[in-house]
């Protein structure tokens, strides 16, 4: 079977996941790639929630909340971007290339908006292979 | 740990899931994982034989959790916590997987879209294996209620809460009640006195039993959450118990020096609309003279509808124009009188005849484009007339010169200086302009985001009289909504703090957007006031410690469900 890209989304209740069941009620297509993990808000998403995700197999991780100024929970949005750029140097360093996450702001009128974020990612993902996360993890067990 | 007995329903959605979904071989990969009971597909799970199938698993095979993988959560979460309810499960044991929106709505490939299926299904059993039932807690409610700003709105959200009995405390920072409306002469369209109207609310707040109006009184601090609030007056001798807040506190003119081309603060006779309400009442219109004018131009949006200083409408200025003319008209039956408009803003019943009938009484009506607004300048030397008003007038295609001995200004309606100050008092939210945030604004526009803080009037946005009454009315049943029960319900999802493992290092506190969490310095631990915790989680990503957790979001939880998404392939 040819390589399917495994992409873990982590989406905030109010915007993002709401944006995401918009796709679904306007039929929107896009790739079978994209798990979807919902959270109450992107300022939940804990780093060990994303280095869990490639632990057990993701290839890529999508995190996506309220667009600046509209999150929910007043500021969860901009803790989740704060978070975001600390963890993603980490990853580089554990071996992790940096386009395997991404962090997106999707509102919850932008079905089609998330639908070409899966789509792109997926298609990154594709050319670039599987994660090596767990072939390396192999090694050390 | 206790054997688990999970039952598993796959809905097929009519054929909205089964075409692209094989939910039999979803149901029966499920029914392969240990701890499921028993793994079931059916045609429709929110009907009534669907959720009874459920309900009768329960009670028969003794199930402690359910997993239904069907629509969003967003649709049917709340239908199926009331199944489990009603069987007399806790209503947390249940975990939805999203393979409609998720996956038959937007998936094609029916091999890929079954796969995915099954791991969205498998990743809620992981999920629901360490779900733990949690309880909805119950406060009491203080029925008492602090109205903040005396204007027309907060007098009359006062009187309609006071009119059920209930206590208000009326808080007012100036000295005397009636905020912007005091001076104000009458009301378009029908030039109904705005003096007698203030004077019966003033009247009838003043007379009731229930209101204790405080005057001159500014609120220093405000702390507690819904239905508790503690409230401390600013001058320290008081502090007042509340239930609810309701914040009206109106709006300020717009500050038209800060417009060069106004002419305002240059020219003696510039003056703003506020300004032209004092002259009404007086009934004296002179330019610095001393003189009657003889030629008056009202120039519209005056700081409004500008990219330089607010984009909004302030919605009142076009109908206190079409008021001025008639006054003006009234007092001065010879003088010129020009309106500078940009859009004329009629909305409503009689707003657009008034219009017409102002029009009919010698008012000469000059268009301009907004983004050309008119310039006020100083006259040449020897010109009959002091100032000029120039303009492209589109209507013509002109550019033209108004002379005129007295400009007034349609100042726009700005949110207070000090609104950012109001919103952290009470913990609410501004908009890019100033004002405050409703709830939402259709299907609840009178409450705010915190529980227990409601407004009312142009606070939330310039409005005029009848609306400013008419949301107060409506904040004031919404107040007595809330009150009235003598209770509240509180969130379950609320975050809690594992006190033994926790090293008071306070990140939480610094985090958390609603001060919900507090610092015990006698055991040195943080615990959150369950009562003013929204669940949104951030507390958790960020302790070092692992020790706060947002129930039915925990860690645990989390990585279950990411163990269940991700597990390999099965048959």
């Amino acid at each position: 079977m040819s390589y399917e890209p495994k992409l873990v989304a982590f989406l905030c209740n109010w915007c993002s996941y709401t944006g995401a069941d918009l796709a679904g009620t306007s039929r929107t297509k896009y790739s079978e790639s994209v798990r979807i993990v919902r959270v109450m808000c992107s300022g939940r998403i804990d780093p060990t929630f994303v280095l869990k995700a490639f632990r057990e197999g993701a290839d890529g991780v999508l995190i996506s909340g309220c667009h600046p100024g509209d999150c929910h929970y007043h500021e969860g949005n901009y803790k989740a971007l704060r978070r975001y750029h600390l963890l993603t140097p980490y990853l580089v360093q554990m071996g992790i290339e940096p386009e395997r996450i991404r962090l997106e702001w999707v509102s919850a009128s932008e079905g089609n908006r998330f639908a070409q974020i899966v789509d792109e990612m997926t298609a990154t993902l594709r050319t670039m292979g599987p994660s090596k996360v767990q072939a390396t993890m192999a090694n050390y067990a | 740990m206790n054997p688990q007995r999970i039952g598993v329903y796959v809905c097929w959605c009519g054929s909205n899931i089964a075409k692209i979904v094989d939910v039999e071989k979803v149901a029966r990969v499920m029914a392969r994982i240990p701890g499921v009971e028993v793994s079931r597909e059916y045609k429709y799970m929110c009907s009534d034989p669907g959720q009874e199938l459920i309900m009768k698993d329960i009670k028969e095979l003794g199930l402690d959790r359910v997993v239904v993988a069907s629509c969003s959560p967003r649709m049917h979460e709340p239908t199926f916590r009331k199944t489990l309810k009603l069987a007399g499960l806790n209503p947390y044991m249940l975990e939805m997987a999203n393979i409609r929106e998720h996956v038959s709505w937007v998936h094609e490939n029916q091999e890929l879209a079954t796969a995915k299926a099954i791991n969205l299904t498998r990743a809620a059993v992981h999920r629901v294996m360490v779900h733990a039932p949690l309880v909805q807690h119950e406060v009491p409610v203080n029925r008492a209620t602090m109205v903040l700003g005396g204007g027309i709105t907060g007098m009359t959200a006062a009187l309609r809460i006071a009119g059920q009995g209930r206590k208000v405390y009326l808080v007012e920072r100036s000295d005397e009640l009636g905020g912007r409306a005091i001076g104000v002469g009458r009301a378009g369209p029908h030039m109904n006195s705005v003096a007698a109207l203030l004077d019966n609310l003033t009247t009838r707040v003043n007379d009731s039993a229930y209101i204790d109006v405080l005057t001159g009184t500014v609120v220093g601090e405000v702390s507690g959450f819904v239905g508790n609030f503690l409230v401390r007056l600013a001058n320290g001798t008081r502090e007042l118990t509340v239930g609810a807040i309701v914040v009206a506190t109106g709006t300020q003119p717009f500050d038209a020096k800060k417009l060069h081309r106004s002419g305002y603060g240059r020219f003696p006779n510039v003056v703003t609309s506020t300004q032209f309400e004092e002259m009404a009442a007086s009934g004296r219109f002179t330019t610095e003279s001393g003189k009657a004018p003889r030629r008056v131009a009202i120039i519209h949006c005056v700081g409004s509808r500008d990219s330089e200083t607010h984009s909004y409408c302030s919605r009142t200025c076009c109908m206190d124009a079409l008021r001025f003319s008639n006054i003006l008209r009234d007092a001065l039956p010879d003088a010129a009188i020009y309106q500078a408009y940009s859009d004329m803003r009629a909305f409503g019943r009689d707003a657009e005849e008034f219009y017409a009938r102002t029009a009919e009484r010698d008012v000469t009506f000059l268009l301009f484009d907004k983004l050309l607004p008119p310039t006020v300048s100083e006259a040449p030397a020897g010109d009959p007339y002091p100032l000029l008003v120039t303009m492209d007038e589109i209507a013509t295609g002109i550019a033209i010169e108004v002379p005129a001995d007295l400009v007034v200004l349609m100042v726009a309606r700005e949110a207070c200086s000090d609104a950012k100050d109001v919103a952290k008092l009470v913990s609410i939210s501004v908009d890019k302009d100033g004002f405050f945030i409703e709830k939402h604004p259709k299907l609840d526009p009178a409450a705010t985001t915190t529980d227990g803080i409601y407004i009312a009037g142009s606070c939330q946005g310039p409005k005029d009289i009848p609306d400013c009454m008419s949301q107060a009315g409506a904040t004031a049943a919404r107040v007595l909504a809330a009150i009235t029960m003598g209770k509240v319900k509180v969130p379950a999802t609320t975050a809690t703090v594992n006190e033994d493992l926790c090293v008071g290092c306070q990140t939480c506190i610094s985090v958390c957007p609603y001060g919900a969490v507090i610092y015990l310095d006698k055991h040195r631990v943080s615990r959150v006031e369950e009562v003013i915790c929204k669940g949104c989680g951030t507390c958790a990503a960020a302790c070092p410690a692992g020790t706060i957790s947002p129930r039915h979001f925990t860690d645990n939880q989390v990585l279950q469900q990411l163990e269940g998404l991700l597990a390999a392939e099965e048959g």
